[in-house]
């Protein structure tokens, strides 16, 4: 099953993706809580997808895409933010983010989307 | 009967048990039997389900259940829906943004009205006439979005709908915007229960939301069944929850023990 980086500065939405995401079958890669951590596990651990969170401290969800498109043009991310900001979608579909998840989400939703994003 | 007629048929009215009565639908008035309303006297309409029979509800002073024949029935509603006493405002509606957290793709913008009862609030249009109760509804806050290739001021409206969290998108001249906004909020206030939670009893909350079962949550949480018990109660006691399931646990009679025994390899 595809490997997932879970990144969010959240230790509960952390557990509740991992959660969801391992009991569905998934491989757990990693979990980082900023963009910084995300950047730098993306490179190790090279994960088929990622969870990225947007509103983290010191590198946001944004910036962290960035880097890691720059680093690899083939990377999957699924940004995950909060209700009302969701006009930051263009921004992250305009940088190559290929799905988008809103808190509060639901698991099987959050399933779809995953396995839309890795074909599994 | 004054006014056009717009339709005369056989239907059925509850009265206690369903009973055959004359369905008379005009431009003014809707008569079934020896009932008559106004038509823009009513306060509002829903789908119902009695004794197996799906029915339109009406409410006005009272409320009465009518029946029309199956390949009416959307025509009557519909109907009733346009016409039903309520503030009415043109917009424009773009319905299930997001689902579930997800969102959604092929959704398209809809032009109709937005109709607010005592109840909840109604887009009307003639290809939807869709309810949204008061009590699952969620947040309504000021966006602005791209609509047509242009920044527009919208209402984000989240609300429940087939127990998932759906955001639809409302827009329309923005003095009208603000009005709604206000007044939906004012509303959302009114029926929102008035109970502090604690972060564990949020936590237990999203949790729920997510589709997580009773042990995950509580390995999750790091809480004993008893616990978790007490918070589900205060779930159910405040009205944002409802029990689905009762767990057993037991333990094995010496009967059971003895038959545990008897299994020889599992």
């Amino acid at each position: 099953m595809p490997k997932v980086l879970i990144v969010d500065d959240t230790a509960f939405m952390r557990k509740l993706l991992k959660n969801i995401l391992f009991g569905a079958g998934f491989d757990i890669a990693g979990e980082a809580e900023n963009g910084n951590q995300a950047v730098e596990m993306y490179k190790e651990l090279n994960p088929d997808v990622v969870t990225m969170d947007i509103v983290m401290p010191d590198m946001n969800g944004i910036d962290a895409l960035k880097q890691i498109k720059s680093f690899d043009k083939g990377a999957k991310v699924v940004m995950c933010t909060a209700i009302g900001q969701e006009k930051i979608v263009k921004t992250a579909i305009k940088l190559g983010a290929k799905g988008y998840i809103i808190k509060p989400f639901q698991a099987p939703k959050v399933l779809e989307e995953i396995k839309k994003v890795t074909g599994a | 009967m004054n006014g056009k007629v717009h339709l005369q048929t056989p239907a059925k009215l509850y009265d206690g048990k369903w009973v055959d009565a004359e369905l008379i639908v005009t431009e003014q008035i809707l008569c079934i039997g020896n009932t008559k309303i106004q038509v823009n006297e009513i306060e509002d309409i829903g789908n119902v389900e009695v004794e197996g029979v799906e029915a339109i509800r009406i409410k006005n002073d009272g409320e009465i259940i009518i029946k029309p024949p199956e390949n009416l029935m959307q025509q009557v509603f519909r109907f009733l829906a346009f016409n039903l006493k309520a503030d009415r405002f043109a917009v424009y509606y773009l319905d299930s943004a997001t689902v579930g957290g997800v969102v959604s793709s092929g959704t398209q913008w809809e032009k109709g009205y937005f109709s607010v009862t005592d109840e909840g609030f109604w887009f009307i249009s003639p290809k939807k006439q869709q309810k949204m109760l008061f009590d699952s509804l969620g947040t309504v806050v000021k966006d602005v979005r791209n609509v047509g290739g242009k920044q527009r001021k919208v209402l984000v409206l989240s609300k429940v709908e087939n127990g998932q969290v759906a955001t639809s998108l409302l827009m329309c001249p923005e003095t009208t915007l603000e009005m709604l906004e206000n007044y939906l909020n004012r509303l959302i206030e009114t029926h929102k229960p008035g109970i502090e939670f604690t972060d564990m009893e949020k936590q237990i909350l999203t949790l729920v939301y997510s589709g997580l079962d009773f042990v995950s949550i509580e390995n999750m949480i790091g809480i004993s069944t008893d616990e978790l018990n007490e918070y589900y109660d205060r779930l159910v006691d405040s009205g944002l929850a409802k029990v689905v399931k009762i767990r057993k646990e037991v333990e094995l009679t010496p009967r059971g023990v003895t038959m545990v025994g008897d299994i020889p390899n599992l």
